[in-house]
């Protein structure tokens, strides 16, 4: 067998067996790959704390014949989420990173985009602003996994949206204009879908600097949650927890 | 049809749901207890009941004991003002190992674990607060592990308890003993020359 060397996001680890883990890792060279780290549990030695989720490591590993899981030889850290403080609210931030990659991306579909967009994010997270690399990861993971509909236009009747009232419902795609919304409707602001629009042409970096305060397009995370949501089919378990706060 | 009897199956099936035990142990578990003689099964059956009958969390600490409170925090030779804060009651055997530590434990049966929705609420804090809030405690030790969860939960802890002539401190990472500097990975041998000591 191979052995195969690619970069790599660790997005979750589950103990298997005694002295085992379970890895799954989002690699640049072939997309989301599961692999088992033998005695990992035990021996720290091979892989210290390089299986730590949300670590960026250069990840060597080999399939097996016909097995599904592949065997993770060992891992070398990039860059750890230890490295800067980790406070609650960057704990969840960190899991909901985890979450939404290992939810959203299919096995083994590279994707390069997304990988340069999870080291963005990262990298965004690494100091004490929270909202706007959430923001930008669910707006762009949005886009990438072609789910995001167009945010200038009614669905319903096509008159365009821009410097009018917009509204989503939860079980509907896209917006509508206020002739259109049904029952039961939430409205997004004119503000957010102006950001959105610009946070779709330039890099997360150019955002960073100015404050972000938790209430800054909110409307317009909520209705990226509902729509990433309704097309995974479930609930994502850290979205709740942003929304629960407490930080 | 099963190729056991009724009991047997039974059995198996229950001892399959304990923690890295599979079918194939399970079955030779299951045909070992066959096999004992009838006062070992009892003493195994008896001791799982006694478990579940006489065990329960201590009211200061958390810990698991049979009485409360627990022997660590009824101690008259231990520092009943040196409160060491763990995530499960099994860390404490591992900080006993060392001999060395005489204070006492807290115990939060737990960590912060966002991606399975575990925040703070979800952990046995507030008898803690409590503690520090009633004057009886100098420092808490923090000793979660090194982990990006143990961490938050660190972090969270050392906001929630800033208390005028509290100390607050958490364990040290590092290189582990008996290793070798050229095989830590790099964020270990950060953690290890952050928490570099004066000789
Ligand atoms: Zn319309
Ligand atoms: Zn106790």
């Amino acid at each position: 067998m191979v052995l195969k060397e690619s970069e790599a996001i660790v997005l979750r680890t589950y103990p298997l067996r005694e002295a085992d883990l379970l890895v799954t890792l989002f690699t640049r060279a072939e997309g989301k790959v599961d692999g088992v780290a033998r005695s990992a549990k035990k021996s720290r030695r091979r892989f210290g704390g390089a299986l730590e989720p949300l670590t960026y490591v250069r990840a060597h590993y080999e399939d097996r014949e016909r097995r599904e899981l592949a065997r993770l030889d060992s891992c070398e850290v990039l860059e750890s989420p230890l490295a800067s403080e980790v406070t609650y609210a960057r704990a969840v931030a960190l899991a909901h990173v985890a979450e939404l990659l290992d939810e959203l991306l299919p096995d083994r579909e590279p994707n390069d985009a997304v990988f340069r967009l999870a080291l963005a994010v990262l990298s965004g997270l690494r100091g004490p602003d929270l909202w706007l690399p959430i923001t930008y990861l669910e707006l762009w993971m949005t886009r990438l996994m072609g789910y995001l509909p167009e945010l200038s236009e009614c669905m319903t009747c096509g008159r365009t949206l821009n410097g009018s009232r917009a509204f989503y419902h939860a079980l509907a795609d896209g917006l509508v204009c206020i002739d259109d919304k049904r029952l039961a409707s939430s409205e997004i602001s004119a503000e957010s879908r102006v950001l959105a629009a610009r946070m779709l042409r330039a890099p997360l970096e150019s955002f960073a600097g100015a404050p972000w305060p938790e209430a800054q397009a909110a409307d317009l995370r909520k209705f990226l949650i509902q729509t990433l949501q309704r097309h995974i089919e479930k609930k994502l378990v850290t979205a709740g927890m942003l929304e629960k706060g407490g930080f | 049809m099963s190729r056991f009897a009724e009991p047997m199956v039974r059995l198996i099936d229950e001892l399959k749901k304990l923690p890295g035990i599979g079918g194939k142990t399970a079955q030779r578990l299951a045909f070992h207890i066959l096999r004992t003689n009838d006062d070992d099964a009892e003493a195994l059956a008896a001791a799982v009941r006694d478990v579940k009958a006489n065990l329960r969390l201590c009211s200061i600490c958390n810990n698991i004991t049979d009485i409360d409170p627990c022997v660590y925090c009824i101690s008259a030779t231990r520092n009943q003002r040196l409160v060491c804060v763990v995530e499960e009651p099994t860390n404490i055997a591992a900080i006993e190992k060392t001999q060395h530590f005489n204070g006492v434990y807290h115990v939060l049966h737990g960590s912060i674990s966002p991606l399975h929705g575990i925040g703070p609420e979800q952990l046995r804090i507030s008898n803690l607060l409590r503690r520090v809030d009633d004057g009886q405690v100098d420092e808490v030790i923090l000793a979660t592990n090194p982990t990006v969860e143990g961490e938050a939960t660190a972090t969270y802890l050392s906001g929630q308890l800033r208390r005028a002539g509290l100390r607050v401190t958490r364990i040290a990472m590092g290189i582990p003993v008996g290793s070798d500097i050229e095989y830590a990975d790099e964020i270990t041998m950060l953690k290890s020359i952050e928490g570099r000591r004066e000789l």
